[in-house]
């Protein structure tokens, strides 16, 4: 399974997004079951989220618990001006960002397992070939050096490169999310990996 | 550095950054995961209500981020105690000055010959001493022994402690 897909928000005007819709509305006005639905459709997404920004599965379990109960709570004051998903997920981000304001630098990593797909990943086979410096470092090795360097940016930033480039999400939707504009999702995104780079240097292959 | 060695270092990030979509949490994770929050919801109704700290973060969020800064800060803490503490006794310390400072003024307006005012100083001998008082056609008598009126075993005290008023008018 890969957990991280391109994220997109249900398009209104398609069944699903009427039914989504209609499981606000139901859950709105108390309905747990409706509730439990929409949770199914947006745990993986918001899990992955949080988890790739805490680098900690524990952490990311109570966040996402903690983002989805509050949402609940706060469906009432969900006016509709975006969809759900995008409200949601802004739970989520706010959430975790003061979270890791909180805890400052003091992070510990408790990663997940790389699932099997990983060995047959064509960019990953790609980037352990042997003309790469990374011929010697295994999987498991490259994912904590990873996670490490994406520890060291900002919340805002590392946010970024988390919802573009491991999410897919596009930059309207992040600019959305994080409420900003576009713009500034750009030059966040481009000074996110420009230091990501820099902390990876050893690791990618001179061009 | 040129743009498209920076395009392509950002390609071989991005093959890099690949490797987070493969990290996935333990099998089953996600089987009891929604389950397990609408319990969390039903557990909150159930009793009653969201806990405290949920109210206080819709009725007051800037005093939850003020508490939060002692969270993240303990020393902070230290100095808002301290500081509650100076605040304190400054306050001991203006009431005691405050406390001494009406004796004067009413040594003040008893030298000005203010009987109302004079009524004011502590002490049953000056209360003795006191003549009925005219105001608006109203006449104030007062009694003035302070002893109780009923001693404690149901004797007519001489000398009552309370102070009986009489009120005459005086059909102004």
């Amino acid at each position: 399974m890969i957990m991280s897909e391109p994220a997109t928000a249900p398009d209104a005007s398609t069944p699903a997004g009427v039914l989504e819709g209609d499981l606000v509305r139901r859950a709105r006005n108390g309905d747990l079951h409706a509730y439990d639905e929409l949770i199914k459709r947006y745990q993986e997404r918001i899990y992955a989220t949080i988890y790739h920004m805490t680098s900690n599965h524990e952490d990311a379990n109570d966040l996402a618990q903690e983002s989805f109960i509050k949402a609940y709570s706060a469906l009432k004051s969900f006016k509709g001006g975006s969809s759900f998903y995008t409200w949601l997920y802004r739970i989520a981000v706010n959430k975790t960002i003061n979270f890791l304001k909180q805890r400052k630098n003091k992070y510990h990593l408790s990663l997940n397992d790389i699932d099997f797909n990983a060995e047959h990943d064509p960019d990953l086979m790609a980037l352990i070939s042997d003309k790469t410096p990374l011929r010697d470092v295994g999987l498991s090795e490259l994912q904590k050096k990873l996670n490490e360097a994406l520890l060291k940016l900002s919340e805002p930033h590392r946010m970024v490169v988390v919802l573009h480039d491991v999410q897919g999400q596009s930059h309207d939707e992040i600019a959305e999310v994080m409420d900003c504009n576009i713009g500034t999702v750009r030059s966040r995104l481009f000074y996110a990996r420009q230091q990501l780079q820099g902390y990876l240097a050893e690791y990618i292959k001179p061009t | 550095m040129n743009v498209s060695e920076n395009k392509n270092n950002f390609t071989e990030l991005k093959r890099f950054l690949n490797l987070k979509r493969h990290e996935v949490p333990p099998p089953g994770y996600f089987n009891d995961f929604s389950a397990e929050i609408v319990a969390r919801i039903r557990a909150g109704e159930a009793s009653g209500g969201r806990n405290f700290a949920g109210q206080l973060q819709d009725q007051a969020p800037w005093l939850v981020s003020f508490l939060r800064i002692f969270e993240a800060r303990p020393g902070v803490i230290g100095a808002f105690a301290t500081s509650l503490c100076l605040l304190l006794l400054f306050g001991v310390v203006v009431a005691e000055y405050s406390d001494s400072t009406p004796q004067t003024i009413f040594t003040t307006t008893a030298s000005a010959s203010q009987p109302l005012a004079s009524s004011a100083v502590p002490g049953v001998a000056g209360a003795t001493a006191f003549a009925p008082v005219s105001e608006g056609g109203i006449v104030i008598s007062t009694n003035a022994s302070l002893q109780p009126a009923v001693n404690l075993f149901g004797q007519q005290n001489a000398s009552p402690l309370f102070q009986p008023v009489g009120f005459t008018t005086t059909g102004d």
